[in-house]
């Protein structure tokens, strides 16, 4: 083959340029969604902390409710308090 | 790229993108991708290959968008992404190309061979050379670069491009006068 031939061949190929118009139709959106994925996927510990916040928050919140409700009946620690003590003396005194 | 049709400039999407806009960026992607899909078909063999590694040079440019500085305009610099993209994957799929098989190649030389069979014919010879003369070649010989223009792309010289387009061609001869004679 010489070098007639061979850029006969390439202008031949020239005529006919790779088709792209199916592989480019909803492109964007596939790169969006793929840096979307990613930058998810990459999310450093301490933003997943930020964004458990408020959960976090809400959790504290409860357990401080609940505890402030639980301690509020003096008599149910009075009870408590006394049947720890007479557990006590039965267990020291061998009953 | 200036404004046009009311719509913003290059500049002002980058911008946009940059403080976080991820349609400015879609819109910039919608602009260019005809001109990096154009350069990326000549190096992939399906459209799932070559979605790839369009999604690959786009995201590469998103990475950088902070190193524009906006010397060149944004589709000179973007093309420099394209063109070393491709060019890292000539290297990464050069095993997978030697299999590259064609089945009754027509006489390359002869008058009446198709354009696709032209193509067909060139894209099998074109898989068998090395990356960096395939590369050369075919932005020369098939995108009609100039030698200047790839030498900037590249990051090569011009007196190495034109070495590399040289070798491509005798390698091209060579490997289609083997294959005709078969």
């Amino acid at each position: 083959m010489n070098d007639d031939q061979l850029n006969k061949l390439f202008a031949t190929a020239r005529q006919a340029p790779p088709d792209t118009g199916r592989a480019e139709f909803a492109f964007e959106t596939r790169l969006l969604a793929r840096l979307r994925a990613e930058r998810t996927a990459a999310a450093p510990w301490f933003v997943w902390a930020w964004r458990l916040a408020p959960l976090f928050a809400a959790i504290v919140l409860a357990l401080g409710v609940w505890n402030m409700t639980g301690t509020s009946d003096p008599l149910a620690d009075l009870c408590a308090n006394g049947s720890d003590d007479i557990a006590l003396v039965e267990m020291l005194t061998g009953e | 790229m200036s404004v046009q049709n009311g719509e913003p400039p290059d500049e002002c999407l980058i911008q946009s993108t940059l403080a976080g806009d991820d349609e400015a960026f879609a819109a910039l992607v919608a602009r260019h991708k005809r001109r990096i899909f154009g350069i990326a078909a000549r190096f992939t063999r399906s459209e799932a290959e070559l979605d790839d590694l369009c999604q690959e040079i786009f995201i590469k440019a998103y990475r950088h968008l902070g190193k524009f500085r906006g010397e060149a305009p944004f589709e000179h610099w973007l093309s420099r992404v394209g063109v070393r993209t491709c060019y890292d994957h000539l290297r990464k799929t050069r095993h997978d190309r030697d299999a590259v098989a064609l089945d009754d190649v027509t006489l390359p030389g002869a008058d009446n061979v198709e354009p696709r069979r032209a193509r067909e014919v060139l894209d099998f010879a074109l898989a068998k050379l090395s990356p960096e003369e395939r590369l050369v070649i075919t932005l020369l010989e098939l995108e009609e670069w100039t030698v200047r223009k790839i030498a900037g792309l590249t990051g090569w010289s011009e007196s190495n491009v034109k070495v590399r387009a040289f070798r491509a061609r005798q390698s091209l001869k060579r490997i289609l006068e083997v294959h005709h004679e078969r």
